[in-house]
């Protein structure tokens, strides 16, 4: 179990994610298993929140983006019990896998999003790896 | 209330802008565009398309006695000169409606339009003075008479094209900022398909079944080898630098010759204006050396004969080995012929108005190598190979605007031309076996490491 401290915005709210496996090491086909803590939203009235498991590029390029589990909760009751705490798990797909290329980079993250009742809305990112693609180099000179 | 950064967080190489401000202004300029359509539209529609359907649908048919041509003269002001005068042909008929007999200066047609004088003129000429025709009046206003019904085709054109597609274009974009406003970029991408209607523009990824992210191999496997499984379709720059020249010598000299045909006619009724064919020259110029370029990148492209791959299996691999034919026809002599395995980094992005791509060869490794190649023209020059994918290899990616790319690349040097470069795309899959394949590869390279 391990808890990932990166946030990908700033604000009040705080977002806890415990991943199943160590050092968020995954392969595909492997079941992806999340728990996660909301903490600091006292106060706040959540309207909606999403789970997502997605990938998206990074680097030189415009950044693209592939959803590969998304799941809103809208339901009242749910909400308030998934804005305390929450858990959602799905199997990995062949690919793509994680990938630290020089222009373009492929990335695994999973994502929880809280809508609240004042319209503005907070995203957690969390970062994985899926397969093991060691980073690309440049080509030795005189190839 | 805070209003929202016009900067976000920073990805990449790169601060991206804030996805509020950037729905917004997106919104307002489709917004703009779909106003624009509709006035030009509703211009076009109440002074063009209306009188027009209204002449073929509400006029009533009489019968007109013509009494006389004459010309409707037309003055717009055109400063400083003063005014233009323009044209219009006109019939005096008489008719009765409803049993009052009325004379009145006909239209011929719905849209009569300004011409010169003498074309006027010449258009008055095939109507009859005496003459009996059918005739159309506006029952509102029974002097309002027109000699011609019909649909002036190129102007319903115009209303369908030029305003329909401003609100064709703005209306979709709108639609679509609107579906997307206050939903999160993950909901929108799961709900990919209605947003792909509503951008047509946008070009679709199209992935393996299976394989999200991978590029579809169905057009690198329909083509059987003469002696391997397939025949790698080759990829080459100076085939569309060749099919560029050639463009763009045709376009230049077609317009070179649209504007030679009036300095032309001069030439030949004996007038020589040296002012308009010293503005020329400089056309001509550029014409004729787009020629030569084509010429010269088509002499190159051609010159040095096809350059073939085989394979014995595709898709490929990581760790995988595979046989590899390269063969090469022509009848010159190539100092050197080599066969690299490469793979190549693209990534596309906006800078301002304009759309870039950037490629970085990321690996490369040498195949084959061959000196004094010798093709003759009755038998190609061939040698065999295998190419081993690395066990820990990415595999091919693709993606809207980036992608990564394995591709087998020979390179040339021509004893008489320039180097060249010929590609040949393959596609690698992820390893077969998944997790086992990758921990497997993984666990070897951290016993490789190991002292």
């Amino acid at each position: 179990m391990m808890v990932d401290p990166q946030e990908r915005s700033v604000g009040n709210p705080r977002i806890e994610v415990f991943f199943a496996h160590q050092r968020r090491q995954y392969e595909p086909g492997d079941r992806l298993a999340v728990r996660y803590v909301v903490e600091g939203c006292e106060g706040e009235m959540i309207r909606v929140i999403e789970h997502s498991v997605v990938w998206y590029t990074e680097g030189k390029g415009e950044e693209d983006l592939g959803v590969h589990f998304f799941e809103r909760i809208t339901d009242r009751g749910a909400v308030a019990s998934a804005g305390r705490d929450g858990a959602f798990e799905t199997t990995l797909p062949a690919s793509p896998l994680s990938y630290e290329g020089l222009i373009v980079k492929v990335r695994w993250c999973v994502r929880v999003r809280l809508f609240f009742a004042s319209g503005r809305d907070f995203v957690s990112e969390h970062v994985f790896l899926v397969g093991r693609i060691p980073p690309a180099r440049l080509p030795p000179r005189g190839l | 209330m805070r209003l929202p950064r016009l900067y976000a967080k920073k990805r990449g190489h790169r601060r991206t802008v804030s996805r509020e401000w950037g729905v917004l202004g997106d919104g307002i300029f489709h917004a703009i565009l779909l106003a624009a359509g509709m006035f030009f539209g509703g211009l076009l529609v109440s002074g063009v398309v209306a009188p027009e359907w209204r002449i073929n649908h509400e006029f009533v048919r009489t019968t007109c006695t013509i009494q006389a041509k004459g010309l409707a003269r037309i003055t717009r002001p055109d400063p400083p000169a003063g005014v233009v005068a323009h044209w219009e042909p006109r019939l005096l008929v008489r008719y009765s409606t409803d049993g009052v007999v009325r004379e009145s200066w006909a239209r011929i047609t719905a849209h009569d339009t300004a011409v010169e004088r003498d074309t006027a003129i010449g258009r008055l000429s095939g109507w009859k003075l005496g003459a009996e025709v059918p005739g159309w009046f506006d029952p509102g206003v029974p002097d309002d008479v027109v000699l011609q019904r019909g649909y002036s085709f190129w102007l319903w054109l115009l209303v369908l094209l030029l305003p329909g597609a401003l609100v064709l274009i703005g209306g979709s974009g709108l639609v679509r900022r609107l579906r997307a406003w206050g939903k999160s970029e993950e909901r929108l991408a799961a709900s990919a398909g209605l947003s792909e209607l509503l951008d047509p523009l946008a070009q679709p990824v199209h992935a393996a079944p299976g394989h999200p992210g991978v590029p579809q191999w169905d057009d690198l496997v329909n083509s059987p080898g003469t002696i391997l499984r397939y025949r790698l379709p080759v990829e080459s720059p100076e085939y569309w630098t060749v099919f560029g020249f050639g463009f763009f010598a045709l376009l230049w000299n077609l317009v070179v010759v649209v504007l030679a045909v009036g300095p032309g006619l001069d030439l030949l009724g004996g007038r020589f204006e040296w002012l308009v064919v010293a503005l020329l020259v400089p056309f001509l110029i550029v014409g004729v050396g787009g020629v030569v370029l084509f010429v010269r990148s088509l002499l190159l492209a051609t010159a040095i004969g096809t350059t073939q791959v085989e394979i014995s299996a595709h898709p490929l691999l990581p760790g995988g080995r595979y046989d590899v034919l390269l063969a090469q026809g022509g009848t010159g002599v190539l100092r050197s012929l080599e066969l690299l395995l490469e793979l190549e980094e693209q990534a596309t992005f906006r800078q301002g108005t304009d759309t870039r791509s950037e490629q970085i060869t990321v690996y490369r490794q040498p195949v084959a190598a061959c000196g004094d190649v010798r093709p003759a023209p009755t038998s190609r020059f061939e040698t065999r190979t295998v190419v081993e994918i690395p066990a820990d290899a990415m595999h091919s990616f693709t993606s809207a605007h980036n992608a990564v790319r394995w591709r087998l690349v020979v390179r040339g040097i021509p004893d008489r031309w320039p180097a060249f470069s010929r590609a040949f795309p393959v596609v690698v899959l992820p390893p077969a076996n998944g997790a086992a394949a990758s921990r497997a590869t993984h666990d070897a390279a951290a016993e490789r490491e190991t002292p």
